[in-house]
């Protein structure tokens, strides 16, 4: 459901059935409602049948990389060897991405449920949430359901704690997100080892986003088959994901469709359109860190992982994020490389000095002081801060860079050539 | 493969090194430096500086070859043009926020940023138009400042401090451009190994407050020698200035101290530049010593030998030379024959990440050697038979009042009251201004080089005694440091086989279960 | 290891971690196979109690958990949402990155400023009351404004509402 919208005719509603209704949270609503069945089925299972299932079904990661799901539990080791641990990734932070948040405070025990059963496939008896520590709602909400779960006896020896954040993008990073939980800055870790050999506190791990985990327990209720059925285009990707549909929009929200749905049909039906007398001028289909896409692009993209390669940007996190005629690409450019330079962990020699450089860059083109050279020079910054790091902050800095700069070039022009006013950044 | 090890190729030469060797180590025995600044063989592996990127084939990205693993049929191009450029970038964006301050700068001349920077880097900046990032510089601790300016944040010295020193005192503080190497305000970086931090920051970051603006890097000879601190035998590099010792380093050695000297052994080097040295030999004459040539000097000694008989001591310092050790007892061959030593002993210290390496009890680098050459640690029994010995030798112990109805012959670098009713005394030079070994307490043989000149007519042990040791051995005078361990090797049971050519430059250690010469 | 010097002639230090706050702290630990694991939550605990987190308070962490005061403070000073000095009563965090910005978030953080008194960004009213600071995305792009209040993630805020919001938490 487009929460607060009511679900419309196209969406495909299967994690989102829920949303608004708050009976759904209680452990009594939940389980009226068919939860925690899959749960029962997959204790009862062989831990490593439950991850075939989740492979047959084709599930990838909904946190942005698109890694399936099923191949990722499956390089912990079978045989065990110490402990294991989930880490479940709430950290949510960014930019155009706000579905976790009503994953967790509408329907905080289908995450539940799904990360046990996670745990349960990759054989750990601790699993963390990491819930990033603006989310004060969604935090108290899940406590709430954790206890009345843990007072059920749901999990069986799998215990679920909730680990807050304090503030950091770069957290969402898996590794960093290890290094966070074992209380310590957050940087990202070089790898190998990778977290299946040695994660957090040096054990097996895996690490997994949340609305990956809510689509378990249906996967395992309706069956593999049932999930691969969810294709409108690529095969490759199947099931159905929640887009977070905001900025220059008329009914902004989380819309969920099947893969493959057209980014067009989702602007301009489902999420009501352009705002009164405007026109679409561009979009960002996966959050802040994916390439920006002209109208022409965005009216003809289809929303799968390899549909968006095509048009050389990525599915990401589905965070749609919306610019109208209105929009000056060139501040909200700035705005972007901005929040990564506040973000960056400062390890990189490319992303540190990087992240601030183009800002300073594009702060001095709005100021009105910019040179005709600064777009060569912001191209070839960004093209140094990409695939040299340790993570791909850098490369999600350059990313609207490069593709405002190919595809809104003009207005950047207009700022060097002072036909437009100069803007305080 | 053959004897376990496997085959890559780096910049089209073979190179054969065991598994699971770094690139970075890889490339080095094929004589290829990879620019880094993060990485060093004596610290956990970090990969942050992102500068020793180098293009390995079939591989999709770049890879950093402290964190890349040599794997069979590796082909590696560190001078790949794609490579080159990430380099030069890392470089670039190094450079925006680090200050011009070469001018006045300690690290220039010896600075790994300068270095790449030249090699590999632009010529000129692209960010010539904002403010650069400012902070103040602080104090740290007893002897290092940090200028934040200047830090490119590889974090050598938090990675020492966590892992080599086990006492995390630094850390990163803050985010992004805005982070830099912090301190909590109640901790002060005053462990005793934690000036190293200041050799490891490639740049003038950290900085020594005893070194600040002594003298530029090249200006410095440098030599090899060992820290004479303590009984650990730390191998070091002796800086100086127009024959003034200004600094101490760590020289590596794997079998001693890795790549690391202590804190105390780094402040010990004053006295090698001591100005009130005994410049001349002396003789006694009437009531008072004069002055005399070497020639008057040694005959005067040779008339004393030959005119006495009986017991016979010597009373060594423990920071003599093996060598000088050697001679100060064969001198006195026909008499019967006591050695002692006095050994200072001082706070423990280890570096807690690095196997059998501490700042040592005994505060002297010869102690070991003494008692392999027959020297006894009870310095008080010596003394009492020196009171009534024939003839007492006091070899550059300045702090041990000797008495004795005898003769006292002194031999030592600087002239301490109690020497002063000697018969002869002749001007050493010290352990800088001569060749020599010492021995550790592993029982560890290194030798250390001449930084500089001995001054007036001051001579090495080996050759003022060493003439008068032939004599008795109706040998040729020996003509360096080296004849004399040579006979040395001879003569003592654990140097059997050792040589100054065997020895090198990071020692051997003597034989295990060496006993004491006839 | 090296000593920890407090500076002769502060008072004395009140202990963070006593009573129930402790008896949080442990059961919060037993979480984790190292002590150093439960460092953030023990931070977040630190400023439920205090407001804010000191260097003192850092220094007590660390004893508690067993790792250095220089440790905790690099963790304090890498998360943005731990303060390091006191803020007004009531603490308000902004969000103005661009999916926000493009529905005049920047508008909001003025009236905000302004309504409160704080002047500007990151300062505190003189009445001590309120301190407003822009920050990141707050993972609620979709109802724009968001802001925090304090604890209190409020949805949808535009300068029209500034005015009441600002009197109800008064």
């Amino acid at each position: 459901m487009g929460y607060p919208h009511k679900s419309h005719p196209k969406e495909t509603v299967v994690l989102s059935k829920y949303f608004g209704d708050a009976e759904a949270r209680s452990l009594r609503g939940w389980k009226k409602r068919g939860g925690y069945e899959s749960l029962e089925q997959a204790l009862a299972m062989d831990p490593s049948a439950v991850t075939e299932a989740i492979k047959a079904s084709g599930l990838r990661g909904r946190g942005g990389a698109g890694f399936p799901t099923g191949l990722k539990w499956s390089f912990m080791p079978k045989e065990k060897k110490g402990p294991h641990y989930l880490c479940v990734n709430a950290d949510e932070s960014e930019p155009g991405t706000f579905k976790d948040r009503e994953i967790m405070r509408w329907t905080p025990h289908a995450l539940l449920e799904g990360a046990a059963i996670a745990a349960h496939a990759i054989r750990a008896e601790i699993g963390y949430i990491y819930i990033r520590g603006e989310f004060t709602e969604p935090w108290a909400i899940m406590e709430q359901a954790l206890a009345e779960a843990n007072t059920a006896k749901l999990f069986g020896e799998i215990r679920l704690y909730l680990h807050r954040g304090a503030g950091a993008y770069i957290c969402g990073e898996e590794t960093a997100m290890m290094n966070s939980i074992e209380g310590k800055r957050g940087n990202p870790r070089i790898k190998p080892p990778f977290p299946a050999a040695a994660g957090v506190f040096g054990r097996p791990t895996t690490i997994n986003n949340v609305e990956t985990l809510a689509a378990v327990p249906h996967i395992l209720k309706h069956g593999a088959e049932w999930h691969k059925k969810l294709c409108l285009s690529n095969p490759k990707s199947v099931g159905t994901k929640l887009f977070s549909v905001c900025g220059h929009i008329a009914k902004p929200g989380n819309y969920e469709v099947t893969l493959g749905f057209p980014l067009k049909d989702l602007l301009h039906d489902l999420a009501g359109g352009m705002r009164p007398g405007r026109t679409l001028k561009g979009c960002i289909p996966g959050g802040s860190s994916v390439p920006i896409l002209n109208r022409e692009e965005a009216e003809s993209t289809l929303l799968d992982y390899e549909g968006c390669v095509e048009k050389g940007t990525m599915l990401g996190s589905g965070g749609v994020i919306v610019f109208d005629d209105s929009a000056d690409m060139v501040y909200q450019i700035m705005r972007l490389a901005r929040f990564y330079a506040h973000e960056s962990c400062a390890q990189c020699t490319q992303c540190r000095e990087g992240t601030a450089w183009t800002t300073k860059i594009l702060e001095r083109i709005l100021a009105g002081q910019g040179k005709t050279s600064d777009l060569d020079l912001l191209l070839e910054l960004s093209e140094n801060m990409t695939g040299k790091t340790i993570c791909v902050l850098s490369d999600s800095c350059a990313a609207p860079i490069v593709s405002g700069i190919k595809k809104f070039r003009s207005e950047f022009e207009a700022y060097i050539a002072g036909k437009k006013r100069p803007v305080a950044a | 493969m053959a004897d376990g090890l496997i085959t890559l190729t780096i910049d089209d030469t073979p190179v054969s090194v065991p598994p699971g060797t770094l690139l970075i180590e890889a490339a080095k025995q094929v004589g290829v430096l990879v620019p880094h600044y993060c990485y060093h063989p004596g610290l956990p592996v970090a990969g942050v500086c992102r500068m020793c990127l180098v293009h390995v084939e079939k591989q999709p990205k770049l890879a950093i070859a402290c964190a890349t693993q040599a794997a069979d049929g590796m082909v590696v191009h560190t001078q790949a043009p794609e490579a080159k450029t990430a380099r030069q970038s890392v470089l670039e964006f190094l450079l925006i926020n680090h200050p011009l301050d070469c001018p006045i700068c300690d690290q220039a001349g010896e600075c790994e940023l300068q270095d790449f920077v030249f090699q590999e880097g632009r010529a000129g900046t692209r960010y010539g138009e904002y403010a650069k990032r400012f902070n103040p510089v602080e104090d740290f601790g007893p002897d290092v400042l940090y200028v934040p300016n200047r830090c490119i944040l590889c974090t050598r010295c938090v990675r020492f401090m966590d892992d080599v020193a086990q006492e995390p005192v630094l850390n990163v503080s803050e985010r992004g451009d805005r982070a830099f190497i912090g301190v909590h305000p109640e901790g002060r970086l005053d462990h005793a190994w934690a000036g190293n931090v200041v050799d490891l920051c490639p740049v003038g970051s950290l900085l020594s407050k005893d070194f600040l603006h002594k003298a530029r890097a090249w200006e410095l000879d440098k030599t090899a020698s060992v820290c004479t601190g303590c009984s650990q035998g730390c191998n070091v590099t002796l800086d100086l200035r127009d024959s003034t010792v200004v600094r101490v380093r760590p020289r590596p050695n794997l079998d001693v101290n890795r790549y690391f000297i202590c804190d105390h052994g780094r402040a010990n080097y004053r006295w090698m530049n001591r100005a009130d040295r005994i410049e001349a030999p002396l003789v006694r004459d009437g009531g008072t010593l004069r002055a005399a040539d070497w020639d008057e000097a040694l005959a005067r000694v040779r008339a004393l030998l030959s005119g006495a008989s009986g017991k016979a001591v010597t009373i060594a310092s423990p920071r003599a030379s093996t060598e000088a050790l050697y001679l100060a007892r064969r001198m006195l061959s026909r008499f019967d024959w006591t050695g002692g030593f006095q050994l200072v002993m001082g706070e423990v210290a280890p570096l807690a990440g690095v196997p059998n390496l501490a700042l040592r009890a005994e505060r002297a680098p010869n102690g070991t050697g003494a008692e392999l050459l027959g020297y006894s640690p009870d310095v008080g029994s010596v003394l009492q038979a020196a009171q009534g010995a024939a003839v007492v030798v006091l070899l550059d112990e300045a702090e041990v009042p000797v008495q004795t109805a005898g003769a006292l012959l002194y031999a030592g670098t600087v002239l301490p009251e109690h020497a002063r009713h000697a018969e002869v005394v002749l001007p050493l030079a010290n352990m800088a201004e001569e060749d020599g070994t010492f021995v550790n307490r592993d029982g560890r043989v290194q030798r250390y080089f001449q930084a500089k000149p001995a001054p007036g007519m001051a001579r090495p042990a080996w050759w003022a005694l060493g003439e008068l040791v032939a004599e008795l051995d109706g040998a040729s005078q020996p003509e360096s440091a080296e004849s004399v361990f040579e006979a040395l090797a001879e003569a003592v049971d654990g140097f059997a086989g050792l040589s100054y050519g065997a020895l090198g430059l990071n020692g051997r250690k003597v034989r295990a279960g060496a006993g004491v010469p006839a | 290891m090296s000593s920890v010097h407090v500076p002769a002639g502060t008072e004395a230090y009140i202990p963070v971690f006593t009573g129930k706050t402790q008896a949080e702290l442990e059961t919060i630990i037993k979480r984790y196979p190292t002590k150093q694991g439960a460092l953030l939550p023990a931070l977040w605990l630190v400023q439920r109690e205090r407001g804010w987190i000191s260097d003192r308070n850092m220094t007590e962490v660390a004893e508690v958990l067993g790792v250095t005061p220089a440790h905790v403070k690099g963790v304090v000073t890498f998360y943005t949402m731990y303060h390091q000095h006191p803020v007004g009563r009531h603490f308000v965090q902004v969000c103005t990155t661009s999916p926000c910005n493009l529905c005049g978030a920047e508008d909001v953080v003025r009236a905000l400023v302004q309504e409160t008194g704080a002047g500007e960004l990151g300062a505190t009213s003189p009445d001590g009351r309120w301190t407003v600071i822009e920050v990141e995305c707050l993972g609620a792009c979709g109802f724009a404004t968001p802001i925090l209040i304090d604890d209190d993630f409020i949805e949808s805020v535009t300068p029209d509402k500034v005015p009441g919001l600002v009197k109800r938490y008064g």
